[in-house]
């Protein structure tokens, strides 16, 4: 009864007093990439190119080690580094998505065998790093440590997901999703220092610069569009973004030049 | 993937041609029932009895949600952890009622059953799905759970093996005390603290701990949270012995052509099963023969679940345990020679502990207003000089002295053990005040993970009016910490020389409380978990005639029991 009657006076008072935030959430939701309202996926003749070369701003961040608090037999086994900022030859700035915001119909998705998408977890660590992922296209988890990890993919937009990928699984197929979002994160919480990111694309005019901070977006039909980025950690130009022209059959050059946010 | 689907898919089947608008607006039996159309009267309902915590938009912000841990559900986020149904949907309209009229056990969402009526309640199960656009498209599959298999200790015994197989021990802990290597690390989706449950305080289970509720829970995921679904944990539609056989093949490093050909066999073999399953959730239509032929593959599968739900039911026990008052109270029981030590086989004999539940201390800044350590046990035995107790109490992470994240303030693990200075000489008198004393003051014993052989004395007269006592009696402790639990051993004599101690005699009733800090959970100071005042007695001293010997053994203890008579009297004449 005791007991009771004290549990009871301890709920009044949390109900009465307000004071001492618990730990704030930290926000996973980053900034997201804009897409069309419709896109219309058809044949594209004469289509151009877009390239360039996304530069980070002043001096690199060092990058931080992982700790790894866990089965460092497999996952321990090479140091492993924050990926959010990594910087290249001539500061190039890796893991930028380059795109086009405001296209409303051009080229379909690739098709075939040869184009597999795939995120693996080799290490205890997702590469790739930042992922494009078709809407409707199945995503392959590849898991070679014969150890346990655990999908878990941060949507907003489409139906939660979060499953058990054991050791026993070399490969598991994640289902397709229906809308377009994100990017949104990806992690393991068994290994919680695994994180990488998912954008759920409508169309094919997205890249991801490489370790050199280039990127190419290929067969865009010829026409004036918005050019937009997203980067981890620099965030994106949705208020303000580039304009580029693309002729006919013509290669249009864009560069970026990227800083902290914040 | 059930059967009840399965059913469910056969009706639709026919009546698609006939009366598919009836179909969607009609609830399917495997759902329970649905809930009526949203109104206003459930929405000022809401307000009133929801919206402080739940913010009167559903978006989790009500005033009181700041200091929830964990945080009230945001309605606007479709995240729901106790559901009937598959990984990746959304709740049954039965789904949200059950949890509406039960509560979440082991969070500050309160059961409704008793206050609010069930018509009430299923307004709020409306008003709750205007919050999330999803409840309008989405098809709910639910869990099929006929094939469930009944509790035995063989089921049970199977169950273990794949508790460690399929990774509960990451997160839940060798022995499920959520002490999984990878529970320190975990947060939920909007980055918030969570820890994994501890298994054998079921009665903490938001969903409850019945076998088919744990089954739900880990088939289906408990979504926003760190704990995945486990329906993905097997190769469908391979036996074991194909599964095995995939991985050694995949082990190699080279395969050779046959090797090569028997592995594309066998993968796409699986693949035709799981194709279904990802056409499913992908939210496809699928025939009726390709249900059957999941319900077939998922048979094995569910078989194995059964059994480890059987395993983790088996961790818990029904309810929480009664508190330590009336005959639950801490008696110390008279033991013949040498007390026993930490690990001495001697305190298994005392077949239940004392419970003392645990709450966050909320009345002097600053305050825990979610506790991690939900209570603490103890037993103890005594003899004519000295008294001997064994504490222990649940807490995920062993914290040594260390910088809190959050306030930078030094943290560890730490208890104090309470008493009065003075024993009230009735229980109808009045006590020191409960958290540490005021102007009658309190005898503490102090211990820190830090130093976890030393108790360090101290009287307070008030949360922050400790002292420490100058004179230090002789104790003999000895802490542990293993697979999430701390073991305290402590021995003390009855009787000490400082007049600020307490003198511990027979038959008296001594009040007796408890702090408790997880330095995990940033507490320190003010900021722990309390109790409110229990009892503790010394039984009293048996006399000779209560032990029934037979007559050899009687022979051979009555000469030890001579001696110990003679030095209760020796210890009696040294107290006058
Ligand atoms: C004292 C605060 C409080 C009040 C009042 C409260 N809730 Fe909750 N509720 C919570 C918390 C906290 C959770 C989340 C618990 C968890 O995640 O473990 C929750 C969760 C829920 C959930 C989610 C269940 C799930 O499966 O995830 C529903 C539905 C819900 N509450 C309905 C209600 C309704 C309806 C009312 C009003 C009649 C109400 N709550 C009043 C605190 C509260
Ligand atoms: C990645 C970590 C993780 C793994 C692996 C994991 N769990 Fe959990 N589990 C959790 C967390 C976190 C919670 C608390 C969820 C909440 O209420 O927020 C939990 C809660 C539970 C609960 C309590 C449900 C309730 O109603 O409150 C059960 C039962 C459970 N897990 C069973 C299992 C079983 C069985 C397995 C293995 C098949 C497993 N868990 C694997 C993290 C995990």
């Amino acid at each position: 009864m005791k007991t009771h009657v004290f549990t009871m006076l301890t709920l009044v008072i949390t109900g009465m007093f307000a004071a001492s935030a618990a730990a704030a959430g930290d926000d996973e939701a980053a900034e997201s990439l804009v897409f069309p309202e419709s896109y219309k996926a058809g044949s594209v003749s004469n289509g151009g190119t877009i390239t360039g070369t996304v530069t980070f701003e002043g001096e690199a961040p060092a990058m931080k080690k992982l700790e790894i608090t866990k089965n460092p037999e497999v996952c321990g086994v090479t140091d492993k580094f924050d990926e959010s900022v990594v910087v290249g030859e001539g500061n190039g700035l890796k893991n930028t998505i380059i795109y086009l915001m405001d296209i409303s119909s051009g080229a379909g998705f690739p098709k075939g065998a040869k184009v597999k998408h795939q995120i693996d977890q080799k290490g205890c660590q997702f590469n790739p790093h930042v992922n494009l992922i078709p809407v409707g296209k199945r995503l392959t988890m590849l898991n070679p440590d014969k150890i346990m990890h655990n999908v878990h993919i941060f949507s907003k937009e489409n139906p939660p997901y979060n499953k058990s990928q054991p050791g026993s699984r070399r490969k598991m197929p994640v289902k397709a999703v229906k809308k377009a979002e994100g990017p949104v994160a990806v992690k393991c919480d068994v290994h919680g220092w695994m994180k990488a990111w998912i954008a759920y694309i409508p169309h094919p005019y997205f890249a991801v610069s490489d370790e050199n901070g280039q990127y190419k977006l290929e067969n865009v039909p010829p026409g004036t569009y918005k050019l937009g980025y997203w980067h981890e950690a620099c965030g994106t130009n949705t208020e303000s973004p580039e304009s580029v022209t693309v002729d006919a059959g013509g290669a249009a050059t864009k560069d970026f030049t990227l800083s902290l946010k914040n | 993937m059930n059967r009840l689907f399965a059913k469910k898919s056969f009706i639709i089947h026919i009546a698609s041609f006939l009366l598919l608008p009836a179909i969607i607006t009609c609830p399917l039996f495997a759902q329970g029932k649905s809930a009526p159309a949203a109104s206003e009267a459930g929405n000022l309902l809401y307000i009133d009895k929801c919206g402080h915590c739940h913010g009167i938009e559903g978006a989790g912000d009500g005033d009181a949600a700041e200091n929830l841990l964990p945080r009230p559900r945001d309605f606007t986020s479709g995240l729901y952890k106790i559901r009937s149904t598959e990984s990746g949907n959304l709740p049954t309209d039965q789904d949200l009622f059950e949890v509406i009229s039960n509560g979440m056990p082991g969070s500050s969402m309160p059961a409704w059953k008793g206050l609010l009526s069930e018509d009430e309640r299923w307004s709020l199960v409306a008003q709750i799905k205007t919050y999330f656009d999803g409840f309008e498209e989405a098809s709910r599959r639910v869990i099929d759970l006929s094939g469930k298999i009944p509790y035995s200790e063989e089921s049970v015994a199977k169950g273990k093996t794949f508790y460690a197989e399929l990774g509960c021990v990451e997160c839940h802990g060798v022995l499920g005390r959520g002490d999984g290597t990878s529970a320190p690390d975990l947060t939920d989706e909007s980055g918030f603290r969570s820890w994994p449950a501890n298994m054998e305080h079921s009665w903490n289970f938001r969903g409850g701990s019945a076998t088919e509720e744990i089954f739900k829970r880990f088939i289906g995921g408990i979504a926003g949270s760190p704990m995945p679904a486990f329906v993905s944990s097997f190769r469908l539609g391979l036996t074991d012995a194909e599964s095995a056989r995939i991985i050694a093949l995949e082990d190699q490093d080279e395969m050779t052509e046959e090797e090569e050909a028997e592995y594309t066999q066998l993968e796409e073999k699986a693949y035709e099963y799981e194709d279904i399953m990802l056409r499913i959730e992908e939210g496809e239509e699928i025939t009726h023969e390709e249900q059957n032929k999941l319900d077939e593959a998922m048979k094995p599968i569910f078989e194995k679940s059964w059994h480890l739900a059987n395993y983790v039911k088996s961790l818990g026990r029904e309810g929480r345990p009664p508190a330590a008052v009336g005959d639950k109270v801490l008696r110390s029981q008279y033991f013949v020679g040498d007390l026993p030590g930490l690990n001495d086989a001697a305190w298994s004999e005392i077949k239940e502990a004392s419970y003392f539940p645990l709450v966050g201390q909320v009345v002097i800044e600053p305050r825990q207003f979610n506790p991690s350590i939900d209570s603490v046990t103890a037993k103890s035995y005594y003899n004519d000089n000295e008294a001997a107790f064994l504490f222990e109490w649940d807490d995920r992470t062993k914290t040594l002295p260390q910088a809190d994240d959050e306030t930078g303030e030094t943290v560890e693990d730490a208890i104090a053990i309470q008493f009065p200075v003075k024993v009230p000489k009735s229980p109808s008198d009045p006590k020191p005040y409960f958290i540490w004393g005021g102007r009658r003051p309190v005898y503490l014993w102090h211990w820190k993970v830090s130093e976890p052989n030393k108790i360090t004395e101290m009287n307070a007269k008030g949360i922050d009016k400790a002292t420490v006592q100058a004179s230090q009696s002789q104790m003999q402790v000895e802490g542990v910490y293993e697979d999430g639990r701390y073991r305290l051993w402590v021995k003390r004599a009855l009787k000490t020389d400082d007049r600020n101690d307490l003198k511990f005699e027979p038959e008296t009733f001594i009040p007796i409380a408890f702090s408790a800090w997880d330095g995990a959970n940033g507490d320190v100071k003010t900021k722990r978990a309390i109790s409110t005042w229990y009892s503790f007695v010394l039984d009293p001293v048996p006399s000779n005639k209560r032990f029934v010997y037979p007559p050899v053994v009687a022979l051979i203890s009555a000469g030890l029991l001579f001696g110990l008579r003679k030095s209760v009297r020796n210890r009696e004449k040294l107290n006058q």
